[in-house]
């Protein structure tokens, strides 16, 4: 599998910080809390990996963000949450503890806008180190096991999943979750390129 | 051609702007004129600060900025965003400001030799919201029914422990007080084991309703907490307030004059109160007011019991 070197690897965790440093930000000031987030580690693996890591094969429910970038490189990224997790985040976020099993209609909406801001962030700071132009799709909200979420069983894909753990703190409830980024050949090829010229600015 | 496509966007049935890269409106559709009172003429060629002064640095405002610059779109729903745009059904609510509940899409759109602009959508999402305040209010009513105490009545500890989280959270966001009363019933072990359970459960019910009818504040609640223990949660409610509702609690139950020839204050049943209360900071939890409350209510246990003591800032009074 794909692997980047220990340097590049801290840079990439350095830029995603970054980027979720201003999601939790923005997200502070819409809850008037304070909400931080940090990303621990990044993996690249097989998408049935990935699927396996969230408990696909036992049926797990993942509630999912997807938005497609396309520009500096091509992409679809997730930001996913266990279902049960992802109803803590929202209704510690709007502020209600009622348990009905699912998310209404408003509390997916609200879930699409965390993901927006999550991803959003990630994305800028990738493209402001990269010096390039990203162009970003309104977020979409999936429910599903790992496998339908990413997409397993459709066309045949040669590419790589990166993941980020995110750590993710309110009101001092700790949540993991994982934003995924689908990446082709040509996609993991202009990633590592960024990298290498953003630690060329950073050293240089 | 382009008349017909302007034409259909002015009548679609759904707020639209557009902005141009200098955030200049050049856009704005028949619905948005209608529910903003502002005809197109008085808002085209003006910047977004402009026409909203109050939506400077907002959410929105953030959303246009990184749409324009990062060619990013972005969502903004009803629920984390009350009503961003001063949007109005009809005269009647703009006159008492009840805004049209809105989902806004934000999204950078690449016009052709024009450079770059921006594209505001916004849904009226009212019913939708009306819907789901419905369901919610259904499953709240559901829900109170695994919240009670099987014996009293009254809310039972998992509805305190609920409740506590809530108005502790909204005492935090506005910056206001919550105040926390502990009681146990004075010597109840030697009432239960001279008159029987039987009798104990009963006085426990009317302790019960007896503290429940002192409220009347809709978040103020009454709760068992365990065995003899009650407790009592009154928002927005300073010590000088929580006091008075202790010492009125205290009154009434004195006033029940359930027989307790067993008592070691009086002949009939008492209660001893413990007062806490706070403005939460962002790293105070429940914990520490439930802990103020209990340690009170030793106090006015070895103050001889029947009466109310209150804990402050690290003092008992």
């Amino acid at each position: 599998m794909f692997q980047l070197t220990e340097l590049q690897h801290d840079a990439l965790v350095e830029i995603f910080n970054i980027g979720v440093g201003q999601a939790a930000a923005a997200m502070s000031r819409i809850v008037s809390e304070e909400v931080t987030m940090s990303v621990p580690e990044i993996a690249f693996q097989s998408r049935a990996e990935v699927a396996h890591t969230l408990g696909a094969r036992e049926g797990r429910r993942i509630c999912a963000v997807a938005q497609q970038f396309s520009g500096a490189f091509n992409t679809e990224a997730f930001l996913m949450f266990p279902e049960e997790k992802s109803l803590e985040i929202v209704r510690l976020m709007v502020g209600q503890s009622l348990s009905l099993e699912e998310l209404s209609e408003m509390e997916q909406e609200a879930m699409s806008e965390i993901g927006n801001i999550i991803l959003n962030s990630c994305m800028a700071t990738l493209a402001n180190a990269s010096g390039k132009e990203l162009q970003g799709s309104l977020p979409m909200y999936r429910i599903g096991t790992g496998n339908d979420i990413l997409g397993e069983s459709g066309k045949q894909w040669d590419g790589v999943v990166m993941t980020l753990k995110i750590d993710f703190n309110i009101e001092r409830h700790h949540i993991y979750g994982y934003v995924a980024f689908l990446l082709d050949l040509p996609a993991l090829h202009d990633l590592t390129q960024y990298i290498d010229s953003y630690l060329a600015g950073v050293t240089g | 051609m382009l008349n017909l496509l302007e034409g259909v966007l002015k009548a679609v049935r759904t707020g639209i702007i557009v902005l141009d890269a200098g955030q200049r409106i050049v856009f704005w559709n028949d619905w948005m004129a209608q529910h903003s009172r502002m005809e197109a003429r008085h808002v085209l060629g003006r910047t977004f600060g402009e026409v909203f002064p109050e939506m400077i640095d907002g959410r929105t405002h953030i959303a246009v900025e990184s749409a324009l610059r990062n060619n990013f779109a972005s969502l903004l729903s009803q629920t984390l965003n009350k009503a961003p745009f001063p949007l109005y059904a009809n005269p009647a609510d703009t006159a008492s400001d009840i805004r049209i509940q809105q989902a806004v899409h934000v999204m950078p759109l690449d016009v052709a030799s024009r450079g770059r602009h921006c594209l505001v959508q916004i849904t009226d999402v009212s019913m939708a919201v009306a819907r789901e305040r419905k369901l919610r209010e259904m499953a709240v009513e559901l829900e109170s029914q695994t919240l009670v105490d099987g014996l009293t009545g009254i809310a039972n500890r998992r509805r305190f422990d609920l409740h506590l989280e809530d108005e502790f959270r909204r005492a935090k966001r506005n910056a206001t007080p919550v105040s926390l009363v502990m009681i146990d019933v004075d010597y109840f072990k030697d009432f239960n084991d001279n008159y029987g359970h039987q009798r104990g459960d009963d006085c426990l019910i009317r302790i019960g309703s007896a503290l429940s009818g002192m409220l009347n504040r809709a978040r103020d609640l009454v709760a068992r907490y365990g065995g003899e223990e009650f407790t009592v949660v009154l928002p927005d409610t300073d010590k000088d307030g929580a006091l008075q509702v202790a010492e009125a609690m205290r009154a009434a139950v004195e006033a029940l004059a359930i027989e307790h020839a067993y008592s070691g204050v009086a002949r009939h049943v008492t209660i001893s109160l413990g007062v806490s209360t706070l403005v939460p900071e962002l790293s105070t939890t429940t914990g520490s007011l439930i802990h103020a409350a209990d340690r009170a209510l030793y106090q006015a246990k070895r103050a001889g019991r029947n009466c109310v003591a209150v804990y402050l800032d690290g003092r008992l009074r």
